[in-house]
Formats: C-alpha cells, sequence, structure tokens
C-alpha cells in the first residue's frame, strides 16, 4: 500500500503549467546525427521524437509477444537507443530524453 | 441604390491586386452586392470574393456600403462627393448614409466623424438623419476606452438634443452598454445618473444589464453605492436585480450576504420565486452543505414555489456532492413522479456521488438504468463513470468503459484519463497505457504536452518504486 502514497497526483499538472517545462518538450532542437537518420529530418523536439519512436514500435511490430511491455530493438532501432537489443516501454521517457540534454543557461 | 461609377469599380478591382495602399482610389473597398437588387450591373457578380473588411459594420443585406479604411477626412469626403455627383438615382433611405458614417466612424475619431456627417448633410440634401445616424455617433463617443471624461459623450449627446432627436431610453441603453464594454464602469455610473436627472433614465433592462455588468467586475460597496443613488431618481431593484445579485454572492461563497439579500428582497414586498431560490440553493451546493441545500428544498415547498428541472437538478447534485447519495437517489424518483424527467446532469450528478462512496458498480448499473429509460449519456457522464471505476479498482470494467467511449469517440478529460493511467500503470500494462496516450492525442482529448507528461510522470513513479523493491 506504500507506494500508493508516492503518486505523482500534483506532479503531472506542474509540468503542464510550467513554461520551461513545456518547452522542454516541444522546442525544435538540431539532431544528433543517428537520430537524424532515423527521424528523417534535422530538427524535432522531445515529444516528436518520442511519439515517432512508440509509432515506429507498432508499425514493425517490436513488441514482444509475450510481453507488450517489452519492445525487441531491431537494427534501427538499437542505433538510437544505446545499443539495447530490447528496453521496457517504462524507460523509453528516460531513453528519449538522453538525445534532447539540458541546455547550459 | 446608386450605380457605382467607373472609377469605383477600378478602384475595387485594384483592391484585389494592392493589398494596402495610401492612394485614396484604393481607400474603398465594395462590399459584395446583394444578388437581389434589380440595377445593379452584373459585372458585379464576379466581385463577391472581394476581400472585405470583417470588423466593419454589419449592415442591412440590400444596402451597398463603402468601407473605409483610412481615417483620412478629405478623402473621405472626396469619395462621398464623386459617389453622389456620378450616381443617377442615390437612395433616399438614411439607412444607406448610416451605414458609410458607420464604416467612416470605425477608422476615424469622432470629431472628423462629426465632420463628415455636417459634409453629408450639407452637400446632399436628400438625405436627412435620423436617430440612428445620432446612435452611431453617441457609440463612437462611448467606444474609445482610454477616454478620461464624458465630454465627448456630452457632445453627442448635445448635437442629438439640438438636432430634434433628444436622447431616449434606446439612446441611454446603448450608451451605457458601449461604455461598460469598454471597462468605463465609473463612467457609465456618471452617465446613467446625468440622464436619469435629465428625464431620460434607464428602463428595467438597461438597470439590470449594469448591475448585472457591476458585480461582476466591480466591488460590492461599488455596487450598493450605485443602488443607494439610483433610489434617488426612484429606480429601485426588482427581483431579477436581486437575483443577479444573490448569484453574484453566491459565486463568492458569501451565503450570508445573499441570506441578508433575500431578507432584503422580502422586505421591498418581492416574493422569492423559483429563480431566486435555485440560485441560493446552488450557492450551498458549491460550499457542499448538503443540509442546507435541503432546506432550502423545503422552504421552497412552504412558501409554495413549485419547484422546476433545475431545483431539482441542482437538489441531487448537492445532495450527491455532500455525500448523501441515499437522500440523492430518493429525489431522483421524487422528481420523476413530479413529472421532471431526469436528464444526463441528474444522472451525473448522482452517479458522481455514488463513485465518491465507492459504489463504482451500482454508478455502472445507473448507466445501463438511464440507457434504457432513453436519456443519452454525454461525455462528462463516461468520464465521471471512468474516473470511479479506476479509483475503485475495477479497470476491467473501466477498460470496458473506455473502449466503449473510444468508439463513440469521446473525449478523455484530464482527471479521467490520469487515472486510467495510473490504474494501468499499476496493473503493470504499460503497453495499455502507451494505446490511451495514442487516444488521448488524436481524439484531441488533451494537448501533447498535458498527455504526455502525465504519463511520463507516471512511468517515472513506476520506476521510482520498483527501485525501492515494490512489485509493479
Amino acid at each position: 500500500m506504500k507506494f500508493l502514497k508516492m503518486l505523482p497526483q500534483r506532479l503531472k499538472m506542474a509540468v503542464v503549467d510550467n513554461p520551461k517545462k513545456v518547452a522542454e518538450l516541444i522546442d525544435l532542437v538540431n539532431l544528433p546525427t543517428m537520430l537524424r537518420e532515423f527521424m528523417g529530418q534535422s530538427q524535432s523536439s522531445q515529444l516528436n521524437c518520442f511519439r515517432r519512436v512508440w509509432s515506429y514500435v507498432k508499425e514493425n511490430n517490436l513488441q514482444d509477444p509475450s510481453n507488450k511491455n517489452v519492445v525487441n530493438c531491431d537494427e534501427k532501432l538499437k542505433s538510437i537507443l544505446l545499443g539495447k537489443s530490447k528496453f521496457e516501454l517504462t524507460e523509453l521517457p528516460v531513453l528519449i530524453k538522453l538525445h534532447f540534454p539540458k541546455k547550459p543557461k | 441604390m446608386g450605380k457605382f461609377p467607373q472609377a469605383f469599380r477600378r478602384a475595387a478591382a485594384q483592391s484585389l491586386l494592392k493589398t494596402k495602399t495610401s492612394s485614396p482610389s484604393s481607400a474603398i473597398q465594395e462590399q459584395t452586392p446583394s444578388p437581389n437588387l434589380p440595377y445593379q450591373p452584373q459585372k458585379y457578380s464576379s466581385s463577391k470574393n472581394k476581400p472585405t473588411k470583417n470588423n466593419a459594420p454589419t449592415t442591412k443585406p440590400n444596402a451597398p456600403s463603402i468601407i473605409f479604411d483610412s481615417p483620412n477626412l478629405s478623402d473621405a469626403k472626396s469619395i462621398f462627393n464623386s459617389l453622389i455627383s456620378s450616381s443617377r438615382n442615390t437612395p433616399s433611405d438614411p439607412s444607406f448614409y448610416n451605414s458609410i458614417l458607420k464604416s467612416f466612424s470605425s477608422v476615424s475619431s469622432l470629431q472628423d466623424s462629426i465632420l463628415f456627417l455636417n459634409h453629408m448633410i450639407k452637400t446632399h440634401p436628400p438625405f436627412s438623419p435620423n436617430r440612428y445616424t445620432y446612435h452611431t455617433l453617441l457609440v463612437q463617443s462611448c467606444s474609445s476606452p482610454d477616454e478620461q471624461d464624458l465630454s465627448n459623450v456630452h457632445n453627442v449627446l448635445n448635437l442629438m438634443a439640438n438636432s430634434g432627436f433628444p436622447p431616449n431610453e434606446g439612446s441611454t441603453d446603448l450608451a451605457l452598454r458601449t461604455l461598460c464594454s469598454c471597462g468605463r464602469e465609473e463612467q457609465s455610473i456618471e452617465l446613467v445618473k446625468e440622464l436619469s436627472e435629465k428625464n431620460s433614465p434607464p428602463d428595467n433592462y438597461t438597470y439590470n444589464f449594469l448591475v448585472r455588468h457591476l458585480v461582476k467586475n466591480r466591488s460590492v460597496s461599488t455596487v450598493d453605492c450605485f443602488l443607494q443613488d439610483m433610489k434617488e431618481f426612484g429606480i429601485k431593484p426588482d427581483l431579477v436585480t436581486y437575483t443577479i445579485m444573490i448569484d453574484n454572492v453566491c459565486n463568492s461563497k458569501n451565503l450570508r450576504e445573499a441570506t441578508r439579500l433575500l431578507g432584503v428582497l422580502s422586505e421591498e414586498g418581492y416574493k422569492p420565486d423559483c429563480y431566486v431560490y435555485n440560485t441560493i440553493m446552488k450557492g450551498y451546493c458549491n460550499l457542499s452543505h448538503g443540509s442546507q441545500v435541503l432546506e432550502v428544498y423545503k422552504k421552497m415547498q412552504d412558501e409554495g414555489v413549485k419547484p422546476d428541472h433545475y431545483t431539482y437538478n441542482t437538489l441531487i447534485f448537492g445532495l450527491s456532492k455532500s455525500g448523501r447519495v441515499k437522500e440523492a437517489k430518493k429525489y431522483l424518483q421524487v422528481m420523476t413522479e413530479l413529472g421532471h424527467f431526469p436528464d444526463a446532469i441528474t444522472y451525473t450528478s448522482l452517479m458522481n456521488g455514488m463513485c465518491r462512496e465507492g459504489d463504482a458498480l451500482g454508478a455502472l448499473a445507473l448507466l445501463g438504468e438511464m440507457e434504457g429509460k432513453g436519456c443519452i449519456p454525454n461525455s462528462c457522464t463516461y468520464n465521471t463513470l471512468l474516473h470511479g471505476l479506476c479509483k475503485a479498482r475495477l479497470l476491467d470494467k473501466g477498460v470496458e468503459l473506455y473502449e466503449v467511449m473510444k468508439k463513440g469517440d469521446i473525449k478523455l478529460e484530464t482527471g479521467s484519463y490520469g487515472t486510467l493511467l495510473r490504474a494501468l500503470c499499476r496493473n503493470g500494462k504499460v503497453a495499455e497505457a502507451y494505446e490511451v496516450f495514442d487516444y488521448a492525442i488524436e481524439s484531441k482529448s488533451l494537448t501533447d504536452v498535458a498527455a504526455y507528461s502525465t504519463l511520463e510522470s507516471m512511468l517515472k513513479w513506476m520506476r521510482k518504486a520498483r527501485e525501492q523493491g515494490l512489485k509493479v
């Protein structure tokens, strides 16, 4: 029961109200080379990149048939996600975020 | 309607090409003439796609008008001159000239508008201005937001009186509404007092409009002051005024003031009607005071005021909100017996109450009952239920309902979206949560950012929980 109290109820509202965090998600960023090939464009936002990877997973049926929460990477995905051969969907936002380092002020 | 001179057509045609030039010939554009004018040249039908200014005042459909986009007075004068000199049969209907004046006044200063009107009267005797002509000027004088005093308004009112159109109730109404829409509330109070002194007091509708506007935008003391001052002119608040004021204090949760006003209202010899009671009941609902809500209902019955549909909806909402679902259900029965058919709002309020009590299954059963009676649930109904089912850990039922919603293209609300995602993640159904995220964006239920950040924070929380060795 303990984790019920940890629920991030307030947290999620905070992101939408915080212009900096919103900007982090939707600002167009120059992509690193490997992502550029995957996305087919030189600029993208973190949010779009996430949606693109997720739709790529769905289009190519990369979800593990025995556990849908796990994705088996193909070569293309491997190249952009730290060379992992498979990953859990839970991790995806973090993996994407790695390509979008915070800008130094 | 006059035939328009060649130059005008050219000007109109040019304005298609040049979007904005300073040359006077393109200072006017032709509005699309309506096709039912007999002597309208056919060529004009080709000009239907004219770029017309949308903020120009709307005119009667059968009056072609000139749209001015230059505030220059002499340009306007010469355009008008060429219009009347080159047309053989200019209309005698003043509304044609009113629309010209209105158009010019939308871009020019008040002084120029008055000069332009004088020019039109002088150069074109068939035109005799009517009340509406002066009302155009009155609106202009009231509509500049940064004006510090009423001198312009006074000028126009004097002009009206001197031209044989002393301001009437219509003028008062128009001036006050325009002033209020520009945020000049203090000046509208000043003006209404002046006009009341000068025998053109506001009628009930204008007065109540002003009160409604003031309670929304000014402090209670300002409104009280205004009401007191108006009593000197014999204008007293009526039942509608009191309802407006009670509604306002109820919305700001000041029920004590509402009760006081109710007393004043009775002292003044008014009998509270259904609207007054509904308003007060709503006030108690906002505070979740179930017993007070019931009391208002009982008082209505004692006073012989017949409750309407809204009364019952408010009552059921209030009781459900304050956790008295049993009673709320009882009134659903009462309501039906009295011939008021419960609607989606009634049922949704009740479902909300049941879900709060944790009786999500009961709420789901109510959905069936409601649909059985031919009442169509709305998006709020579904979202309330979805939220309730997920909270009550009935995820399977929740997912079932979500599928129904998805089929019906019903949007998710922020709350139920979050609850559903959380329930899915908690049950290890991350892939399904991703699908819900997709639907939320596809159906435009939420913005991309809102949908994503909820998902992201949910996953973050899952990872943390796992790190701490909790089984998720």
